[in-house]
């Protein structure tokens, strides 16, 4: 679909939210409100409108495609080259690419089509916020972002939005940040998804090391086509030789676990789901939009657009199913207990968030993402609902459900919503959540070969989400009935205090409708609540909707008998009406039921109330630790860098500065002192004889001496260092001597080059008599005649020479080599070849040279000088020895 | 008795040690001044001495001349930095002028 003009809309659906957030953001605050939410609202707008065209195209290519099941029907756009990474020639391009398939269209809409709707009603429920424009330069920056998230067709560019919408929601939890509560719980909602971040970046590499490629197309088509090297045991090291190794864990096994530890923060799963609850901290449109309706979704998005490489990873599944019926069950028995509208629905949130993972678990891709789909409506209406409740009594973000009751009859078109999104939830026969819910059901009925490896953990997860879907029906009822039945209870108690602002004026009132934004958005979304499901699904099943995700997502064999699907009707239908006559006998009639059940099992209660007291675990075991750790490292910096080692230092640095610092006093005099002595001390220096002799290559015997120029010196020579000066003192500081044969022999010098390579020829001057040392690793590998003999040869001056006893050795004169174990004697200027080393034998003088001054003082120095000359050479290089390589 | 090069050169010498020393030991900047003018001249003496004995072209006297001027220079400047000093500090004890210590 390249170059297809249509195609760059898809760039302008991400465009208009990001430039709509700049606006605001940049010029928002001069602005006024109109300005304010007309971009906004336009440029989402905007976006919603441009999806809606992208989408009709994109359902006319799927009904062209379905012909043809190889061909995947996509809306792509490449808009540049973000960055490419090469590696030995092999490089890997990172596009930023936008591509709209069955899956990402339908999430656009979703993102689009509800974030018009919330930044609709937002823009009455924000009405009396001062911080009017940040509020929708946030919203609009989290649109961009998540349709990024969804729209971007490689890892990373995902994670790019992925990034965006964490910020956002930080951004937003914490938006009323001079509340200490409310940062902190943005904070804790950051680090959480911090912790997420890094398993999905480590997933990130760990796929593209496999699979060669970061887009999402060709990560899915690697997993069907080459499964083997996805499901072969991670390796570490280089290809053939791994050094670390680990057996029974397969690459697509630990890829999709570590995705799914940030599916779980940014999902709000077990073990990370904490900072969800928590972030209801942020006005009530930014948990409908952002913590109900869209981000929270995209971890099972993110699941869905790689369910060919989940497919493959059974265990990951089993984890992934196992993780959502827990957290589902989690949900669903702390909303049974508490009082706060929003902490109802949070916890109610993180529950359906775990039906979703629950049915992506057990291979129902398509069931999990119907119900994110549904979910979307009617969670974001139950927010929005709750929200105009709020601002109905006055209350700011802690309407307590205990204070309310009977709102029926102030507020309709809330009430009717609100009612219509209950029974959807719940699983009401003809409501979207019921199609859902039962696909989820069935999903977990229907795992097939999936979890042959635990035959007992499909029907485990369905008994789990059988319970959990009872329990859901049962506390959303509760919160109904206690809220918009009744009697009014007369609304939240005010403090004189209120950050909100437009608390005042309606506490001693009765509570009232929302204006027309607020309500509009409500009956839209409440109709999305009933008519959301049948866009998609036939009789008792959902066939258009597998059909039209089919081509997005893995194809797991669903193995069902024609029964199954009324199976997980039934029990979805008995979960629905259980729940909900319950909650009808203990809270509209009024029973004496709960408190009394309540009063049997106090501590059960009280742990379902302090939320399973998940908060006070980590605090107690990972905050605790890594307090300690915190404390650890300062005492750390403290005591040991900052005492020990600083304080060395900087005393070390004192001493020296003190013993300087007596130099640079300040006081002339002792500058003038020091100034008089050092002058004197070079005087002295300069005046004194040094001498420095020099020679030039010696030509045959004869040598050119020299010696370095001074002030007003005179020189003299004892050339063969018998002690007697054979020159008379002169100014001129060259000389020359030809030295007899009777000169030189006064020393003999052994010069030996060893045969290692690198070793420079070592001068020992030998009396007569003396024995020069040689050991094996002098002479080299191949000194030995015969391998069992290993004695070392003998090497003993006389007056004339050195005398060498061979013994073991090879000793060769010249090229020839010396038969036997014969004694042998070198002359002045012969050399001869043991094993690799090099021997000669010559003569030393030790000529002495002195030096006058002008005052009479005398300086003389003795030097070696070594005739005739040794040629230094390599031994191995010698051609036709034996046992030498050339 | 002949007067000879030495005897300039140690009466030299005296009078440049009697310089030095007193540059080094006295506190009274005013008297330093005096002691470098001492060095100073005692080289002067020096210069001339040589010049007598090697008169070719004058290379002593002129040096001295150099000398003598640079000398008066020296003391202009000196004693200029010695009146701002005094008016610094009331004193002319060199071991007042420590502004730039520590």
């Amino acid at each position: 679909m390249n170059g297809d003009l249509d195609s760059k809309w898809l760039f302008a659906i991400v465009l208009f939210p990001l430039v709509g957030a700049l606006v605001n953001g940049l010029f928002g605050r001069k602005a006024g409100r109109g300005a304010v939410h007309f971009v906004a609202v336009a440029s989402v707008a905007m976006a919603f409108v441009i999806a809606l065209v992208m989408f009709k195209k994109l359902i006319g290519l799927h009904a062209h495609s379905l012909g043809n099941s190889e061909e995947h029907a996509v809306l792509s756009f490449n808009a540049y080259e973000w960055f490419s990474l090469s590696n030995g020639g092999q490089t890997l391009s990172i596009p930023v690419k936008f591509v709209m398939d069955e899956l990402s269209g339908v999430m656009t809409l979703v993102i689009t089509g509800i974030g018009l709707l919330i930044h609709i009603y937002s823009t009455g429920y924000m009405s009396e916020e001062p911080s009017y424009a940040r509020f929708f330069a946030y919203l609009n920056l989290f649109t961009a972002s998540m349709l990024i998230l969804v729209l971007g067709s490689s890892l990373p560019l995902m994670f790019v939005g992925w990034e965006g919408v964490g910020l956002c929601s930080y951004l937003l939890i914490g938006f009323w940040f001079e509340n200490e509560a409310y940062a902190k719980a943005g904070r804790k909602a950051f680090v959480a998804n911090r912790i997420g971040d890094f398993g999905v970046i480590l997933g990130m590499f760990l796929l593209a090391v496999v699979c060669g490629s970061f887009e999402f197309a060709d990560i899915n088509r690697f997993a069907m086509e080459h499964a083997p090297a996805l499901t072969s045991a991670v390796a570490l090291g280089p290809k053939g030789t791994p050094f670390l190794v680990f057996p029974g864990i397969t690459f697509a096994t630990a890829a999709t676990l570590f995705l799914f530890l940030g599916c779980t923060g940014k999902s709000a799963q077990l073990p990370l789901y904490v900072w969800l609850p928590d972030a209801m901290a942020g006005p009530t449109p930014v948990s409908a939009l952002i913590h109900a309706a869209t981000m929270v979704t995209s971890g099972i998005y993110l699941i869905c657009r790689l369910s060919p490489v989940f497919a493959l990873a059974p265990h990951t599944m089993a984890v992934i199913a196992l993780t959502g019926a827990v957290t589902a069950l989690l949900g669903a028995t702390v909303g049974l207990v508490q009082n706060d509208i929003k902490k109802i629905l949070a916890y109610s949130t993180v529950s359906q968030l775990g039906f979703m993972f629950a049915a992506v678990g057990c291979g129902a891709f398509a069931a999990g993402f119907m119900h994110v789909y549904t979910h979307a409506f009617f969670k974001a209406c139950l927010f929005l609902g709750a929200g105009s409740v709020m601002h109905a009594v006055g209350a700011h973000g802690d309407a307590d459900i205990r204070t309310l009751g009977g709102l029926r009859k102030y507020m309709p078109t809330t009430h009717w919503t609100f009612l219509v999104s209950c029974l959807a939830i719940a699983g009401f026969p003809g409501f979207s959540g019921f199609f859902s819910k039962d696909e989820i059901l069935l999903g977990a009925l229907s795992t097939g070969q999936l979890f042959s490896f635990a035959p007992w953990l499909g029907p485990t997860i369905f008994g789990m989400l059988f319970l959990g879907a009872t329990m859901t029906a049962f506390y959303m009822f509760r919160l109904y009935f206690l809220t918009f039945c009744g009697e009014y209870r007369g609304g939240p108690h005010h403090d004189d205090h209120d950050d909100h602002g437009h608390g005042d004026e309606h506490a001693h009132h009765d509570p009232h409708e929302s204006p027309a934004q607020m309500t509009v958005p409500l009956a839209i979304l409440g109709f999305g609540a009933i008519a959301a499901g049948y866009v998609w699904v036939g009789i008792a099943h959902f066939e258009p909707w597998v059909k039209w995700l089919a081509p997005a997502l893995a194809e797991l064999k669903e193995e069902h008998g024609a029964t199954a699907p009324f199976i997980a009707m039934g029990f979805g239908l008995t979960a629905c009406f259980v729940g909900i006559f319950t909650a009808y006998a203990f809270y509209f009639k009024g029973s004496e039921t709960p408190a009394k059940l309540q009063a049997a099992f106090p501590r059960l209660h009280s742990l379902l109330m302090d939320k399973w007291r998940v908060d006070e675990l980590y605090e107690v075991t990972i905050l605790g630790f890594s307090r300690f750790l915190a404390w650890f490292a300062a005492g750390f910096d403290k005591y040991v860098v900052d005492g020990l080692i600083t304080e060395v230092t900087s005393q070390l640095v004192m001493v020296c500065s003190f013993i300087t610092t007596r130099f640079q006093n300040g006081l002339i005099h002792s500058y003038g002192a020091i100034m008089a002595a050092g002058t004197l001390a070079l005087t002295f220096y300069v005046v004194a004889p040094h001498p420095r002799p020099s020679m030039a290559d010696p030509e045959g015997l004869k040598v050119k001496f020299d010696a370095e120029h001074g002030l007003a010196y005179t020189y003299r020579w004892d050339f063969d260092g018998d002690g007697k000066f054979d020159t008379e003192w002169s100014e001129d500081a060259a000389a020359q001597h030809q030295y007899a044969d009777a000169e030189l022999k006064r020393g003999v010098v052994a010069v030996f080059e060893g045969a290692a390579y690198g070793r420079s020829a070592e001068l020992s001057e030998l009396k007569p008599g003396e024995r020069l040392h040689v050991s094996k690793r002098d002479l080299g590998p191949a000194w030995q005649v015969d391998a069992k003999d290993d004695s070392l040869p003998s090497i003993v001056a006389d007056a004339t020479g050195v005398l060498i006893q061979p013994n073991g050795a090879r000793v060769m004169l010249g090229t020839t080599l010396q038969p036997g174990n014969v004694k042998m004697h070198l002359a002045l200027g012969e050399h001869a070849t043991i094993g690799d080393a090099r021997l000669s034998v010559t003569g030393v003088v030790h000529p002495r040279l002195s030096v006058r001054n002008a005052f009479g003082q005398e300086g003389a120095r003795s030097f070696d000088l070594v005739l005739p000359k040794v040629e230094s050479r390599i031994v191995a290089a010698v051609a036709g020895v034996p046992g030498v390589a050339p | 008795m002949q007067i000879e090069l030495g005897h300039f050169l140690a009466l030299s010498a005296t009078i440049f040690g009697i310089g030095a020393i007193g540059f080094l030991v006295r506190r009274n900047v005013l008297v330093q001044l005096m002691s470098i003018e001492l060095m100073l001249n005692s080289v002067n003496l020096t210069f001339v001495a040589f010049n007598r004995y090697a008169p070719q072209n004058h290379l002593g006297q002129l040096f001295a001349f150099f000398v003598i001027a640079v000398a008066a220079a020296e003391a202009a400047v000196g004693l200029a930095i010695v009146l701002s000093f005094f008016r610094l500090r009331k004193t002319v004890h060199s071991d007042r002028a420590d502004t730039l210590k520590n």
